[in-house]
């Protein structure tokens, strides 16, 4: 019976964090399905929401949850300004993204990751910080649930199926979808390439920071300058997992991911359950890269 | 003015190499480290020239290879006490055998889904390596090798003239054309003949050779082999900066990236090097988005006279 | 030269037929034209003998070799080489350095830069493409790079050349022209050609014999004469402005 609460509790932690891994990714997933770039530096703008929320913490004394959204509405102005200095050369006036433009984006976004990394590392010290947050605990029978996890997972799921809905019921992000199908069809349906594009990749960014801050959560000692370089492979697994562009498959790549490596833990060391984890891209991009589900 | 269809860079590139040769006889210690260093570079510039600049194949995770030959060296040193200049053997050989095991699966992939999975590999690679007390875990491999300057600058002097020549003897000729075919279009080379997964693989072979030659050498310099220095994802975005700084595909290039990457540093020395990244960072943002070939592919395309000079 | 045959080829994608059992036979130095309505699995046909894909059922045979099994590259080694519809230059290299691309890599596996440019120059001669040689191949004109797709095709050396709409899009003189030059080529090089063609007139006045696909399935084959006037055909391009109209 012990042995069956460790397992659900396992189980059910390891969904948990699946959900924020999942709202982390989803907005590379929106970007990297609608746009068809691959922004290296996703892992940058995650720790970017992160520190948002440590010094909202810090000096007004924010909880993540509200964080997540200032972060999210500062989001959407870096999403802009990203899309207006990265992305617009190359893809103002094309009916599809060129083999060329997506390596000159790999390439550009990869130099802004260690341009960006760096100078946090001189803004704010490579010091590990957190943020403590304890709303205390729920109980769920026999489980302990943490609050302040749970919360976030909420908020997280949330997120992700508001812009589901949004991209499916709303004008704009019906536009969006067709953009992502085709770039000419978006003019078909009256609305303009350029403006469609860029919204969606402020709204990748929006969702990117406020995952940062959600994150924090789970990481109270753990924010740092280059935690980009765990949270980006890891987002790029989720995003591959779920299927690039499949909106839901950003939840179902986390919870995968999040339950294989808390199953993982149980029988081998942390750093290999990540090790793991991170090598399930291959096969699923040998067999099947549209992504595990149809 | 070429003979057998060299040019003066490749002359020039030689009487570089041949000062290089005895240089060291008639400088004191302080300028070789700078040099060994600086050829370090250099060695990992022109092996991921051989993927990345060649086929444009971004090569993200391309430490891990560097990784790797630090491991052989570090742990045939430390097992076996087997000599240095074997550890280096060793670290290319086992480089190679890598480089070919993962190219298999890996360069069937696409542009981004090859470049994530390249970091995926490193990334769980460093953690294998972590859990595994044979190769000293997260404490990593300490070695008593000694100051040994001149076997290092040798060493790596070899290992960058091996490169240089192989550069030159693929890019002329018929291996030259397969390859800028690949690179402007895969499936429209196949459909000329081209045989493209076996070039991809023998140039992403070549590759991991030379980056765990030149990984083997870093853990003799450093007397030690620490996972998360060796791993580090640091290493593979300074070599990609230099062949796109320098001009991807050239010879001339990774010298040139080399020089512009890793000489300011040592003068940054007394800033953090972080700061220096930060600069790169920069300066490959720009160049990737607006000067994409680099410094020698946009002087060569600028001038006709430096096109038939640069390689 | 060998004969190219495809023994009852079928394709299917994901639950559509695309190709249903096709058989055709192309004799060594022979032209033979491949028509059809839009969506008739001409490309996929093409696409399977080139190497560019499998067939779900059936066998692709080069005399007594069998190379549907082969990939793309192995079987431009052996003599078999397709233009694309869309022509697909190497951008950023010159046009005489594309031909010599095919030449190195073809059948005739040439290693010399030197001879392989020289052949290449030869090629382009024939191919009245000598102004173009020395520009990088993304400046040339449509029909330039339709030309080139030809050079190349070539310049493997292949025997039998599978040339899919290279005639599309051109006026009416730029069509004379390119149907004369084909002859031309046809008579020096010594080929046997399967062409794919929307443009009638291109394949009724080249080819000896043409095959007709419908849906995936043959529907005729015969001289161009008899296929013009076979009744199957007629309704096959005509027919579906019947099943178009309303009740």
């Amino acid at each position: 019976m012990v042995a069956l609460a460790v397992i659900l509790s396992d189980l059910l932690f390891g969904m948990m964090l699946g959900c924020v891994f999942a709202v982390v990714a989803h907005g590379l997933n929106l970007i990297w399905g609608v746009v068809k770039v691959v922004n290296i530096a996703h892992g940058e703008f995650i720790m970017l929401g992160a520190y948002g929320a440590y010094f909202l913490n810090v000096f007004g004394g924010f909880n993540p949850l509200l964080s997540a959204v200032v972060d999210g509405a500062l989001g959407i102005f870096v999403g802009y300004a990203f899309y207006f200095s990265f992305l617009h050369r190359e893809l103002r006036g094309k009916e599809r993204i060129t083999l060329r433009s997506e390596m000159v984006t790999l390439v550009s976004t990869f130099g802004l990751s260690l341009f960006m990394s760096n100078l946090a590392v001189v803004a704010f010290t490579g010091d590990f910080v957190g943020i403590n947050w304890s709303p205390g605990t729920v109980a769920l029978g026999f489980l302990e649930l943490p609050l302040g996890a749970l919360y976030v997972t909420i908020l997280a799921v949330l997120i992700i199926s508001t812009s589901v809905v949004f991209l499916d019921r709303t004008y704009i992000g019906n536009a969006i979808k067709a953009y992502s199908q085709d770039i000419t069809a978006t003019q078909l349906v009256g609305a303009n390439p350029t403006k469609v594009a860029s919204l969606a990749t402020a709204l990748g960014f929006s969702i990117t920071m406020a995952g940062g801050a959600l994150l924090t959560v789970w990481i109270p000692t753990g924010i740092n300058p280059y935690m980009g370089a765990l949270y980006a492979p890891i987002s790029f697994v989720i995003v591959v997992l779920g299927g690039p562009g499949k909106m839901l498959g950003s939840l179902l790549g986390g919870l995968t991911l999040g339950v294989v490596i808390d199953v993982l833990q149980a029988f081998v060391p942390v750093s290999l359950a990540y090790a793991v984890a991170f090598l399930l891209l291959i096969p699923v991009l040998l067999f099947r890269p549209e992504g595990i589900v149809k | 003015m070429r003979i057998a269809g060299l040019g003066v860079t490749f002359f020039g590139l030689l009487a570089l190499m041949l000062l290089l040769l005895i240089l060291p006889f008639a400088f004191p210690f302080s300028t070789s480290v700078i040099l060994i260093n600086l050829l370090f570079y250099t060695a990992l510039a022109y092996s991921i020239n051989f993927i990345t600049g060649m086929t444009g194949y971004v090569s993200f995770g391309h430490v891990v290879f560097l990784g790797i030959g630090a491991y052989a060296l570090g742990a045939s040193a430390d097992v076996y006490g087997l000599d240095p200049v074997l550890g280096v053997l060793l670290g290319a050989a086992l480089g190679l055998v890598f480089a070919l095991a993962i190219g298999l699966v890996t360069l069937r992939f696409r542009g981004v889904y090859f470049a994530i999975s390249t970091v995926v590999i490193a990334l769980a690679a460093l953690n294998i390596v972590l859990e595994l007390p044979q190769l000293g875990g997260s404490q990593g491999i300490i070695l008593n090798l000694g100051f040994q300057p001149y076997s290092w600058y040798y060493t790596i002097w070899g290992i960058v003239l091996f490169e240089m020549l192989i550069t030159y003897y693929i890019n002329r000729g018929k291996l030259g054309f397969g390859i800028r075919a690949i690179k402007s279009d895969e499936d429209a080379a196949r459909s000329v003949g081209v045989n493209v997964s076996a070039l991809k693989l023998y140039l992403f072979g070549l590759s991991g050779l030379f980056a765990g030659a030149g990984g083997a050498v870093f853990a003799w310099t450093t007397s030690g082999v620490f996972p998360y220095e060796t791993f580090s994802l640091t290493f593979s975005l300074q070599m990609l900066a230099m062949i796109i700084i320098g001009g991807v595909g050239t010879a001339l290039g990774p010298i040139l990236g080399a020089v512009v990457v890793y000489l300011p540093s040592y003068y940054f020395l007394t800033v953090a090097i972080g700061t220096q990244l930060i600069i790169i960072g920069f300066a490959v943002v720009v160049i990737a988005l607006f000067i994409p070939e680099g410094i020698v592919g946009t002087l060569k395309r600028r001038s006709a006279s430096l096109r038939e000079l640069l390689e | 030269m060998p004969t190219l045959r495809t023994e009852a080829v079928s394709k299917e994608f994901g639950g559509v037929q695309a190709l249903k059992g096709v058989t055709i036979s192309l004799p060594a130095g022979s032209t033979l034209g491949l028509i059809g309505p839009n969506g008739s699995g001409k490309t996929t046909l093409l696409n399977i003998i080139a190497g560019l894909e499998k067939p779900t059922s059936g066998a692709v045979m080069l005399g007594e070799t069998r190379i549907d099994h082969l990939p793309a590259n192995a079987i431009v080694k052996l003599g078999v080489a397709k233009t694309h519809q869309i022509p697909r230059p190497f951008a950023e290299m010159t046009t005489r350095e594309n031909v010599s691309v095919a030449v190195m890599y073809g059948r005739r596996r040439i290693k010399d830069t030197k001879r392989s440019l020289n052949e290449a120059d030869r090629l382009l001669s024939l191919l009245g493409m000598d102004a173009r040689r020395d520009l990088p191949a993304s400046s040339l004109t449509v029909q330039e790079k339709k030309r080139l797709e030809l050079a190349r095709a070539l310049a493997t050396g292949a025997d039998v050349i599978l040339l899919d709409e290279v005639f599309a899009g051109l006026s009416s003189d730029e069509l004379r022209d390119s149907i004369q030059l084909f002859r031309k080529i046809r008579g020096e090089v010594g080929f046997s050609a399967l062409i794919v063609e929307h443009v009638m007139g291109a394949v009724l006045t080249l080819a000896e014999r043409v095959v007709v696909l419908e849906e995936g399935a043959k529907i005729a084959e015969g001289t161009p004469d008899e296929v013009v006037h076979n009744e199957a055909v007629i309704r096959a391009y005509l027919g579906f402005e019947e099943n178009d109209s309303p009740g």
